[in-house]
């Protein structure tokens, strides 16, 4: 209220001084305020106008660049899907050729992947409305028990695809887990590769913030997706998931 | 106490006023010298402004506009510093497709005098950001990074001084800890230093050795955390000497700057302007003529008329 009471009573001020002495008006922020909003009532500067232009019309541009093909739509669904299942796999698979230690597994949640990849050709700007948020890739060390707690969480809220494991569902309860094939043991640490989202405790993962160890692997989680797909088409294979069965449902 | 920010209203018609008609508060006034500081943080490669459908912000920002903004500010002020305090990068297709080459250009269009860097800045390794150095033709200014066992060896400063009628301004810049907020590979062996400790040493060369009037500490520390882990309020608490501290990495948007008053009476200011070039950061100081002391600070919301007991 007092800022834009202040900013009238300035205005008043100044056309009484405008009536009295020749002295040109130019538009002046209030100091008021010691933030002064850049807004629509700020003409943008012709020639920064003109400086941006042709970047901007790149970025269009290069948004139509086709990365990679996919054969069959790969949706998401509870648990385990094609979208789940390739993003998490080529999480683990991007960040275990930048980062130094070993990674046990990925995930990432449905919430975080806001398009299926369609069938036919992918272009970058698929992967902005895929992946559209600035998530970094971050690799937690949990202990064991994090970890059970983590798949059960996974087993009843049914949001997060994970790579390199298994496990079965039973009473909404994690059974049977298995971690690169092995039994997953209560007594050892696992390193997991997520998003710094999720690694914050977002989307109700707030049991990532019980991690011992959280460190960047110095990849956008865009950028590991593009990367990967633009490796595919490198090697002549399509964008596809392995629909492996990793979650089994009991009844 | 008398309740600040009621004062603050109280006072603050007078200060819009007064400055918007052009004339002195009072003859006193004709002996100082003005120094109009703005600054940003965070611009996360925001060049354009956000799309205007119904978002927070939206419409809000852009360079272009910006630069119209400064220019403006630059036609009535006779002393300006532009600062930032780090993260330019990141955040819109921008970055992704030119590697930040044309966040440095129109700033360097725009004649930043100096910025620090962020976390963010190493998005690219320190091969993207020794790429693009070339179309800075402002400084980066950082105190606490070690680069010397890195390929970046020899070409940031510790600090930077501006004379402005006379008026010597040192300004230093803190990064935040990488170890953990940004990926190894991008980082490599540049060596973080304890920002207090660094920040004292600054206060100690540039209000001693080199004579500054003015300290002012672009901080990519981040404005306050509940743990330990140091911030600029804090800072603002252990290091008695700097008179402005400029924020960012938090994105905190402040209606003013936070003062933290020491007991010798020494005030520092604290500033942050949220994210994404929303706001210009706008703090004038004035000095007075003759001894080149800080007389005032008007950030007009502010105009706490500080007695200044440092030189």
């Amino acid at each position: 209220m007092t800022r834009y009471f202040s900013k009238t009573a300035a205005a008043l001020l100044l056309a009484l001084s405008l009536a009295s002495c020749q002295r040109t008006w130019v538009a002046s922020p209030s100091l008021a305020e010691t933030d002064v909003p850049v807004d629509k009532t700020i003409t943008a500067d012709p020639q920064y106008e003109a400086r941006i232009a042709p970047y901007r019309e790149q970025v269009t541009a290069k948004m139509e660049e086709i990365i990679g093909t996919a054969p069959v739509e790969l949706g998401k669904a509870d648990y385990q899907s094609p979208l789940g299942n390739f993003v998490v796999d080529l999480m683990l698979e991007q960040s275990r050729s930048l980062y130094d230690g070993k990674i046990d597994m990925a995930t990432t949640t449905n919430g975080g992947l806001r398009v299926p990849i369609p069938l036919g050709a992918v272009k970058v700007g698929t992967i902005f409305e895929l992946m559209p948020f600035e998530n970094e890739l971050v690799v937690l060390t949990l202990d064991g028990n994090t970890v059970k707690e983590f798949f059960d969480i996974a087993a009843e809220a049914r949001y997060a695809p994970i790579a390199n494991a298994t496990f079965t569902v039973q009473n909404g309860k994690a059974t049977d887990i298995k971690i690169g094939g092995e039994p997953l043991d209560l007594s050892q640490n696992y390193t997991i590769v997520t998003s710094d989202y999720l690694a914050g405790g977002g989307d109700n993962l707030s049991v990532f913030k019980k991690a011992l160890k959280s460190e960047k692997v110095g990849i956008m989680m865009r950028d590991a997706i593009t990367q990967h797909i633009r490796q595919l088409t490198a090697k002549g294979q399509p964008i596809g998931a392995d629909t492996t069965n990793r979650v089994t449902i009991l009844p | 106490m008398i309740n600040r920010r009621d004062f603050l209203k109280n006072t603050a018609l007078g200060a819009a006023g007064v400055t918007l008609l052009g004339l002195p508060f009072s003859a006193e006034a004709a002996q100082n010298i003005n120094l109009t500081i703005l600054h940003t943080n965070d611009q996360h490669s925001r060049i354009d402004p956000f799309p205007d459908d119904g978002r927070k912000y939206g419409g809000m920002g852009g360079m272009a506009r910006r630069a119209t903004l400064i220019e403006q500010i630059r036609k009535e002020e006779p002393n300006v510093l532009l600062l930032d305090s780090g993260d330019i990068w990141q955040g819109t297709p921008y970055f992704n497709f030119f590697g930040g080459e044309l966040e440095f250009k129109l700033m360097s269009e725009m004649k930043y005098d100096a910025a620090t860097l962020g976390n963010h800045d190493f998005d690219n390794g320190l091969k993207g950001l020794e790429r693009q150095l070339p179309n800075a033709t402002f400084p980066f200014i950082i105190a606490n990074y070690d680069f010397s066992g890195t390929i970046l060896k020899d070409r940031f400063q510790p600090f930077k001084i501006f004379e402005k009628q006379g008026v010597r301004v040192g300004v230093f810049g803190l990064g935040i800890e990488l170890e953990g907020l940004v990926g190894k590979n991008n980082f490599g062996e540049t060596v973080y230093q304890d920002p207090v400790a660094v920040a004292r040493e600054m206060v100690q060369e540039l209000r001693g050795k080199q004579k500054c009037n003015l300290i002012v500490c672009l901080s990519h520390l981040g404005y306050s955390y509940k743990e330990e882990k140091i911030d600029d309020l804090k800072l603002a608490k252990q290091v008695e000497g700097i008179d402005l501290i400029l924020g960012a990495h938090t994105h905190t948007f402040l209606e003013q700057p936070e003062v933290v008053q020491h007991e010798s009476g020494h005030e520092t200011l604290v500033n942050q302007v949220g994210w994404s070039g929303l706001f210009l950061g706008r703090i004038d100081f004035a000095f007075n003529r003759r001894s080149k002391k800080k007389t005032d600070v008007r950030t007009a919301a502010l105009p706490v008329n500080t007695p200044v007991t440092t030189s």
